[in-house]
Order: structure tokens, then C-alpha cells, then sequence
């Protein structure tokens, strides 16, 4: 037995974590060989993240045992697992924005007598080894999301980690960026080190990935040692087991009614003060789901906060129905009839610490007035209404919310902003991090409203959501709409050069 | 290898919380034992004479429910503030600005009868535990400034002032020489109820049952609590975070100030440097135990005078002050320390396992 632990870089035996109502790992497995790079598959909530954090020390298992190079080991803490040579990378980067790349590389992490230069030479000849170009010396606020990322790796090699866990390591990046990262890791896997990656997006895992390990539900559902062979369809059907995906209907074309909403000119600044976006001019009819492509940051989260009236705008107009709401406030355009779905459910559209209840009546507080009071019957009866309507699934109504699952807690906040029948709902990443039934549910809510005769701005990363739901597709790159496109008719490939900033001309 | 680890509460019961503080009485009770034994006195004794003297009969109620006075009023500022997750470390200063300006009121209104009066120099102790506020309230609404810096520098200031005031402008004539400020006209004493309790207990308990309601269960109160929870979520529902950041911050000096001129009316006799006497410091205790809920200050404010006016008692037992004040500091710690017990749970981990965030 000794003999084959030994073969392992990594063996998560039997791994059983449980928490607050939910079990993450059910007596799931991972074996990985060392000098490869293994992709750990499945659905947002299959215990992915459960076994990394298992592996990385933040965790302890409720059962199982945790074998790194042939050693049985007892994480007490992070730091135990980096001695042992497990590095991690989360999907929030973990570094200090004010201190350099060479700073962030070794703290904690380096001998007091080593001098600046020195450190910033031995950082160099590490970036030089695996292709990790940075900078020693730049401070890491100025760098971009894929700087930030090789930084990270960076930490992980100068801790000298022979396994490596990333945690969907490619939803920040660009295309080029993430092109990039699979010859890095590649480069890590020859030097006999090995790689964890947890990631939910399968082409890449098939480019990426020598090995596989699929979850579902906190139980390995099938491994995979070579995936050479293997089609990406018999990946997905095992990670979401009988329930189909990514074949959402198309919804049925229907003539777009009047504009709802219309964008003129609309400039703005990120929180930086940097520019975010440059003279966009949008119109949204009824009856109609328009779509904004792209990959993240390149001014789709200032795009909805302008729209929904919590970013100023340095430029533009907007009218919404058939008035100027340039200068009006959140609560005022709500009033007037636009919805709006942020991509920060916790923490903007919902108050974790409150009650399901206070939650339901954000938006409606006012009218559940009784004098001075807030009248709780009132708020009661229209947050059940929600609940039965939107079919949310709740505990007791005065408990926190953030009890709720991501696709309950979804449910109650698009509910609540569609409550009052508005003309226009504007819906950032409203399907992110869903199980599968809340992306059913949430999309079906969306049709259901651009069927009634809502209009809707839907801004997602999902492009098979996109493709299948609007119905018609803008582009945004750099801060600005770089192309209008018809789904039906538009080539995927089309879309993936102006989502890189090179729209066919 | 059993080890315990303490683990978050889906949500916190009534009956824990009563628990909790029950058990860090009887703790803080044990270790008082130990604390008296070492120091050759008799627990028991001493816990007798403790209780006697704050519980114990209707006079010594009085006593207990004069200590809690102002420190329910103190506690109820710092709750208000603290239901939007404000820190008003400040109500020590807010209580002499408040005291001062009842102070000056009255010198400069004579003759007032004594119903008009009391009513004019109350009104006076709001308004200047509001204007002491007006700075660091303004600041943080508008700069970000911390609430908690400001108003702690301001408790300095205002007890400076009355000094000042004491060898200057209002200096008592008929003082020989002393520094000191004149009494306040016999009749704005506050009428008594019994024994050493006057209104001001009234008007405390009336306050904590408005401010209670008003936060719990009206639209301000819904929209303070939301802008405390959760700033941008209050933003997207068109709370003005400003606006609310004024009044809770201003509402809450208000309290204190108040809690200054009800010290002044009903049981000091003038203004003194020590008028606030640790009340506003004391009144953070009784917010954070009362977990910044005004229904719970009255609770602990009781609680607090009863184990103040019982500790001081003792030292007619021949304990020494030094013990009696440790004794209330370790009575006052031990139920500090159960509020973590209102949160979390201890769990012996070993085959169970840790908090997590999920």
C-alpha cells in the first residue's frame, strides 16, 4: 500500500466536510499523479472548493486523510499545508495592493538579512523559468487581473510548492491571458510539480488538463486518466448527471415594442477615476432581451450602476419610458418602472444580516407604511406573495437571509425588483454561481418578462445563456459597444474576436 | 485530541442571551470569591451585604435605580448610534456639554416656575449634547471622519470648559474663593417619586420604550437599520446614508446630553468638572452587553447600577476600594465575556470540526 501512496503527489482519501445545513464532501476522493495537471470538475456547489480548502489547510475534514507526497498530514492551518508544499491561488486574490510584486512574492516567506535587489533578482529568474512576466518592482495596484494571478504563482513557487491549486483561474482573464497560463502550467507539470485546477469551464480543462476528477454533489462521479479521448459532452453529462445543459431553448423571435430605455452619450469613471466607459448609446424596446458581451471588466458592472442610477455619469443622458431620468435617484427610477438586478447580490441587493423579510420589502417599504410605522403584517403578506410566486424556498421569514441558497437568495431579489411590474429590468450576471435548477428558474423568469413586455438589458459571461435568450447582442470592449450582433446568425467566433477588442469590420 | 473551538450561531435566541449573562454573573461571582478569600474577607458576607444594599428593600432599590438612571440614558445613546453601527465613544463629553448649557440656561432665565424651568433646562441638555455632536456628526457624514476619534477628543474638551468656567465666568461670587459654579435654582429640582428615585428614571424608561419601538418598528427605523447593515443595499433602496448618518449620530448626543441635564436637575446640586462621573463611558458597557438594542439597556443598565451601588457598599465591610472596584470589574468583564456566548457555541472539535463561512 505504501508503494502506490508514494505514486501520488496528492491523495484526498474519503474526504466528508460537512456545514451549517449542507454537506460539501461526501467520502469524495482525489489522486493526483505528479507532473500532471488534473482538473477537479463540477457545478458551482459540487465541493470543488471544499476539497481545495481541505487540501490547502483552511478546512479540516469531518473524516478522510490527506496524503502529499506520500506522507499522511494534519493540516492545523494554511501554513502547515504551504510547509508541506501545497500553494494555493484563490479566485480573490490574496495580495497587498501598495506593496511591489517582489514585496508580495516573499512575505512571510523571506530571511530578514536578504536585501531588495537580491529578491527582486531571485523573482526575476523564477518569472524567467515558467514565463511568468512581472515586474519585481511595480506595485501590484497597477497591474491587471492576469498580472496579479502570475504573482500569485509566483508566491506558491518562491514557497516552493510542488502542487499548485488554482480555483477557476481563468474567469479573470482574457482569452490571451488564459492562452497563456496553460504554457505556465505546462511549464510547472515538466519541472514535476503538479497542478490542481478547479474550474467549471470544460474547453479549457480538455486544453489544459492531462487528468479528471468530476464531482457532483460532494461525491466523485467519475475519473478520468487520460483526457485525450474524452468528449467535452460526456464531461458535462457527468457533471450535472441526468439534467440537461447548455441546450436552453431559443427563445421564439417576437416583434420589439416601443423603447423603454435609451442610453445617449453615456461616459463615466471606475472607482479609480479611470475611464469605464466611453459615449455608449443603447436602446432597449419592450418586448425585447438585449444582451452585452464581454469579458468582465471592460465596463459592464459601471455600465448597470449608471443605468440603475448608483454611478454618476460624467457624460450622457437617459431616458427611461418616455422621460429624462438623467439626474434622478436609485428609489426614483424604481418608481418609474426600471428593475434592476445587481451583480453583488450580497452585499447591494441584499442585506446578509437582516431578515427574508426585510429583504422582500427593500424596494416597497414605503408603501407598507402604517403612520409612522412600518406595518410588519403588510411587509409579511407581501413577502409571502414573493416566496409563493417566484417559488423561493425559505426557512422561517425572520431569520437572516444569508441562510438562503445563491439560487433562492436570487429568486427573492429578482422577485422583489419585478414585484411592481416594471417597463425595464436591467439583470448583471443574474444565473452566476447558480445550481443548475436556480439558472433554469432565473432564465425562465427573464423570458417570461421580455414575453410580457418588459424590456431587458441582460449583461452575462455566459454566452450560451446570450446566445440562447437575447435578441440582439452588443459587444463591449475597452469601455465602449465594438459591434451589434443577431444571435441567430453570428459565427461564435465572430463574437469571441470582438469580445478580444477585434471586431471583423 | 479534544480540543474546544467556538462555533457561529445560525441566529441568537432570547433565552440564550439571558443565559449567557446569568452564567457570567455566577462566573464573575466564583472568581470574586477567590479575589475575597485571598484578601481575607468573607464571601459571603460580602455577597450578603452586595445584594442587601442594592436589592435588598425598597431603599436600597432607590439607590440602585439612581445609579441606572443616567446610565440607562447613556446606554440608549450609544445604542441608537450603535443600531447603525455608529460609535459614539463620546457620551461622557455630550453629558457636561448638555449639563453646561442647562447650567447657563438657567442662569440666565430668572424666576422661571419650577414645571418651566425644568422643562427649558432639559430641552437645553438635548440641544447641547446635539451641538458637541454637530462636529464630529458633520464630519463623518460628509468626510468619512471617525465618529469614534472626534467624539472621544471632545469628552476632553468639554470637561475643560467646565473648569474653565468654574475660576471664570461662573465663578459662584458667594463661594469664598473656591472655584465654583452656583446652584441651580431650588425649584428645578426634579419632583421625586421615592426615596432617592426622581422622574429622570421616568423619562429614561419612556425614552428607552420610544427609541426601542422607533427602531424596531417604524420606516426610520427600518432604514437606519438597513443603511447600519448593509450601505449600498440602503443607496439602491434611495436611503440618504448622509442623512441617516446625521441623525443617529445627532440623536444619539442628544440622549447623552440629556442624560447631563437630568444628572444636573435631579441629582447633583451644580455643575462640577465630575458631574458625568464615568456615566457616558460606562453607558459603551451598556450598550455593547445590551447588544446596541435599546429594549435591552434598561435590562442591563439595572443591572449595572445594582452591582455599582453593592460594590461600593462593602467597603463598610472593611474591604478596601481597591478590591470592591476589582470585584465590579470582574462582575462587569465575566458578562462582556458572555456576550461572545450570545454568538457563538463551543463545540469540542476533534471528530467535529471548525466555523466555516459557507
Amino acid at each position: 500500500m505504501a508503494a502506490i501512496e508514494t505514486d501520488y503527489a496528492v491523495w484526498l482519501r474519503g474526504i466528508e466536510k460537512r456545514f451549517p445545513g449542507v454537506i460539501a464532501c461526501d467520502g469524495a476522493e482525489l489522486k493526483v499523479r505528479r507532473g500532471t495537471i488534473h482538473a477537479l470538475l463540477g457545478e458551482n456547489g459540487a465541493g470543488k472548493t471544499t476539497m481545495a480548502n481541505v487540501l490547502a489547510g483552511v478546512y479540516r475534514p469531518d473524516a478522510g486523510e490527506v496524503w502529499v507526497n506520500g506522507k499522511r498530514q494534519t493540516f492545523r492551518s494554511p501554513a502547515d499545508a504551504i510547509a508541506a508544499g501545497v500553494g494555493m491561488v484563490y479566485q480573490e486574490f490574496r495580495l497587498v495592493p501598495s506593496l511591489t510584486v517582489a514585496e508580495n512574492i516573499v512575505l512571510g516567506a523571506a530571511s530578514p538579512l536578504l536585501r531588495v535587489v537580491e529578491i527582486e533578482e531571485k523573482v526575476a529568474e523564477l518569472s524567467d523559468t515558467y514565463g511568468l512576466a512581472a515586474d519585481p518592482s511595480r506595485p501590484v495596484w497597477q497591474l491587471s487581473m492576469g498580472e496579479r494571478q502570475r504573482v500569485e504563482i509566483l508566491k506558491a513557487l518562491w514557497r516552493n510548492a510542488s502542487v499548485l491549486v488554482m480555483d477557476e483561474p481563468t474567469a479573470v482573464l482574457t482569452p490571451a491571458e488564459a492562452a497563456e497560463l496553460g504554457l505556465t502550467l505546462r511549464a510547472m507539470a515538466v519541472d514535476g510539480r503538479s497542478v490542481i485546477y478547479i474550474s467549471h469551464k470544460l474547453d479549457q480543462v480538455v486544453a489544459f488538463c492531462d487528468e479528471a476528477t468530476v464531482l457532483r454533489r460532494g461525491k466523485v462521479t467519475a475519473t478520468f486518466d487520460d483526457l485525450i479521448d474524452v468528449d467535452l459532452a460526456e464531461l458535462a453529462e457527468k457533471m450535472v448527471g441526468a439534467s440537461e445543459v447548455g441546450t436552453i431553448k431559443r427563445l421564439k423571435s417576437i416583434q420589439p415594442g416601443h423603447a423603454v430605455l435609451h442610453l445617449n452619450g453615456i461616459s463615466a469613471r471606475n472607482d479609480r477615476g479611470l475611464p469605464a466607459l466611453s459615449d455608449i448609446n443603447i436602446t432597449v424596446h419592450a418586448n425585447e432581451i438585449v444582451g452585452i458581451v464581454g469579458v468582465s471588466g471592460n465596463g459592464q458592472k459601471e455600465l448597470a450602476e449608471v443605468i440603475a442610477g448608483l454611478r454618476k455619469p460624467s457624460e450622457g443622458r437617459m431616458i427611461l419610458g418616455d422621460q429624462d431620468v438623467s439626474g434622478a435617484s436609485p428609489a426614483d427610477r424604481y418608481r418609474m418602472g426600471l428593475a434592476y438586478v445587481p451583480e453583488d447580490r450580497l452585499g447591494v441587493g441584499l442585506a446578509p444580516k437582516m431578515s427574508v423579510v426585510d429583504n422582500a420589502v427593500v424596494r416597497s417599504y414605503r408603501s407598507h407604511r402604517r403612520g409612522i410605522f412600518l406595518a410588519a403584517s403588510k411587509c409579511i403578506v407581501f413577502c409571502k406573495g414573493l416566496i409563493e410566486r417566484f417559488g423561493v424556498r425559505v426557512g422561517r421569514l425572520s431569520h437572516p437571509i444569508a441562510g438562503l441558497s445563491g439560487g433562492n437568495l436570487q429568486k427573492l431579489l429578482l422577485g422583489r425588483e419585478l414585484a411592481e411590474q416594471p417597463i425595464m429590468l436591467v439583470a448583471a450576471q443574474p444565473s452566476r454561481g447558480l445550481d443548475v435548477q436556480g439558472v433554469v428558474a432565473i432564465q425562465g423568469h427573464l423570458a417570461d418578462q421580455r414575453n410580457n413586455g418588459v424590456g431587458v438589458l441582460l449583461i452575462s459571461e455566459d454566452l450560451d445563456e446570450l446566445l440562447a435568450l437575447a435578441d440582439r447582442l452588443l459587444v463591449m470592449f475597452g469601455g465602449r459597444v465594438v459591434g451589434e450582433y443577431g444571435p441567430d446568425v453570428t459565427p461564435r467566433t465572430i463574437l469571441g474576436a470582438a469580445m478580444a477588442g477585434r471586431p471583423p469590420q | 485530541m479534544m480540543r474546544p473551538v467556538l462555533v457561529r450561531r445560525d441566529r441568537v435566541l432570547p433565552a440564550t442571551q439571558a443565559l449567557g449573562f446569568v452564567v457570567g454573573i455566577v462566573g464573575a461571582l466564583v472568581l470574586g470569591a477567590i479575589l475575597l478569600l485571598v484578601s481575607d474577607n468573607n464571601p459571603v458576607e460580602v455577597y450578603e451585604r452586595m445584594f442587601d444594599s442594592a436589592l435588598g428593600g425598597i431603599d436600597s432599590l432607590s439607590r440602585t435605580l439612581e445609579r441606572a438612571t443616567p446610565l440607562a440614558l447613556t446606554g440608549l445613546a450609544v445604542a441608537v448610534a450603535g443600531s447603525m453601527g455608529l460609535w459614539n465613544i463620546g457620551a461622557e463629553g455630550q453629558m457636561m456639554a448638555g449639563a453646561t448649557l442647562a447650567t447657563g440656561v438657567a442662569m440666565m432665565t430668572d424666576g422661571l416656575s419650577g414645571p418651566l424651568l425644568i422643562a427649558v433646562m432639559l430641552a437645553s441638555g438635548v440641544v447641547g449634547g446635539m451641538v458637541l455632536m454637530l462636529g464630529p456628526a458633520l464630519a463623518r457624514s460628509y468626510l468619512g471622519v471617525s465618529e469614534i476619534i472626534t467624539t472621544l477628543m471632545l469628552v476632553y474638551v468639554s470637561i475643560r470648559v467646565v473648569e474653565w468656567l468654574e475660576v471664570g465666568h461662573w465663578k459662584d461670587a458667594g463661594s469664598l474663593g473656591f472655584p465654583r459654579i452656583e446652584e441651580v435654582p431650588a425649584q428645578a429640582a426634579l419632583p421625586g417619586l421615592f426615596g432617592r428615585v426622581n422622574i429622570g428614571a421616568l423619562i429614561a424608561l419612556g425614552l428607552l420604550v420610544v427609541f426601542s419601538l422607533a427602531v424596531s418598528r417604524t420606516a426610520w427605523g427600518y432604514e437606519l437599520r438597513l443603511a447600519g447593515s448593509s450601505p449600498n443595499t440602503a443607496r439602491y433602496a434611495g436611503v440618504s446614508l448622509r442623512r441617516k448618518i446625521l441623525a443617529a449620530l445627532l440623536l444619539s448626543g442628544g440622549i447623552a446630553g440629556l442624560a447631563g441635564a437630568v444628572q444636573l436637575t435631579g441629582t447633583e446640586v451644580r455643575l462640577t468638572p465630575g458631574l458625568s462621573n464615568g456615566f457616558g463611558f460606562s453607558g459603551i458597557i451598556v450598550a455593547a452587553l445590551a447588544l446596541m438594542r435599546p429594549s435591552g439597556v434598561a435590562v442591563v443598565a439595572f443591572v449595572f447600577g445594582a452591582v455599582q451601588v453593592g460594590g461600593q457598599s462593602i467597603q463598610t465591610l472593611g474591604v478596601s476600594s481597591a478590591i470592591s472596584t476589582i470585584l465590579q470589574a470582574m462582575i462587569l468583564f465575566s458578562a462582556l465575556a458572555a456576550v461572545v456566548f450570545f454568538n457563538y457555541r463551543v463545540r469540542w472539535a476533534g471528530a467535529a470540526s471548525e466555523h466555516s463561512d459557507v
